[in-house]
């Protein structure tokens, strides 16, 4: 009887641990939140392998420029109809020290790099396959568009839905000027 | 429009599919497989993300390839949690595991309980007495004799 008393109390710490673990491990809701207050806030953490190329590319390594961050999906109606302004943004801004990142989620890689193809997208692009990033970003579907100042800071507007090119010049001006 | 040219190449894709000694069964692939999107199998999902997956799966049955090669190339793109059941293998193999372990522990207890119950009163132990202590007896009967 002692044994099933000691296992009963094993099992009930062990839930209580689960718990505390899930609560501890809970995201916030995400930069996005922030942004759309005004705030200016760290860009989080985004480390994916590269969609058009092998390797890998991190945020971190385009400190120092603005950038330019569009989650996007193959399937997503808005992001093919967003497609051309932001690939014709990004040429416009490449000489001005502004990087364009596109971010495919919750795709396959061959209707990815399809869909790259077939929309000229020529800007570096990362795959997250499960989406891993939506939470810390605060991303609550595709298409969603951030920028980032010099300083690595993800500053507004921030885009929800299809990003028109006048937009996209306005946050890119902001960022510049932050 | 649209349900044309995807009925056009689901029929282009099963051509050669039909070709193969033993082709994968697209219908018990859409079982094993989820809509990372929708969180259902792809069979009860119609989203676009879903679609597509599909399509991928009649282009792989098409290239006459396995069901495990199927499944293998949709796990090395999403990870297991692509799979409607957990893998038998790896960290996966806790989810059949754990429950098992569960029951067996839960039956262990009860089973364990039961024999401590009934250990508690051997066959020839004297049947518990009812029986009132004198003192109570006697505060009865004077109540019961008000009466």
């Amino acid at each position: 009887m002692r044994i099933v008393r000691i296992v009963t109390a094993a099992g009930v710490l062990a839930l209580l641990g689960l718990l505390v673990w899930s609560v501890a491990h809970r995201h916030g809701p995400g930069v996005a939140v922030a942004v759309d207050r005004g705030e200016r806030v760290p860009a989080p953490k985004l480390d994916l392998p590269r969609l058009d190329a092998p390797g890998r590319l991190s945020l971190a390594s385009l400190r120092g420029k603005v950038v330019v961050v569009n989650f996007w999906q193959s399937s997503c109606v808005p992001c093919k109809q967003e497609a051309k302004a932001l690939a014709a943004a990004s040429a416009h801004w490449r000489t001005r020290d502004v990087v364009f990142v596109g971010v495919d989620s919750l795709d396959l890689k061959s209707t990815g790099r399809a869909y790259m193809k077939h929309y000229d997208v020529e800007y570096p692009n990362v795959r997250d396959a499960l989406g891993s990033t939506y939470p810390n970003w605060g991303v609550t579907g595709t298409p969603e568009t951030f920028f980032i100042d010099r300083r690595g800071r993800v500053v507004p507007p921030h885009i929800i839905g299809q990003a028109s090119r006048q937009r996209l010049d306005e946050g890119i001006r902001r960022a510049l000027r932050s | 429009m649209r349900l044309l040219a995807a009925a056009v190449a689901a029929l282009a894709l099963a051509a050669p599919a039909a070709a193969c000694v033993h082709p994968a069964s697209q219908s018990k692939l859409e079982a094993e497989l989820v809509c990372l999107q929708c969180h259902t199998t792809l069979d009860e999902s119609s989203s676009p993300f879903a679609n597509q997956m599909k399509a991928d799966v009649a282009r792989q049955i098409a290239l006459c390839r396995s069901e495990r090669q199927i499944l293998d190339s949709m796990v090395a793109q999403f990870g297991p949690t692509v799979l409607s059941t957990p893998q038998t293998h790896g960290f996966d193999l806790l989810a059949w595991i754990l429950p098992l372990g569960g029951a067996l522990l839960g039956a262990a207890a009860l089973a364990a309980g039961a024999w401590h119950w009934s250990r508690r009163r051997g066959p020839d132990d004297p049947p518990p007495s009812h029986a009132l202590d004198p003192a109570d007896e006697r505060l009865v009967d004077e109540e019961l004799a008000r009466f």
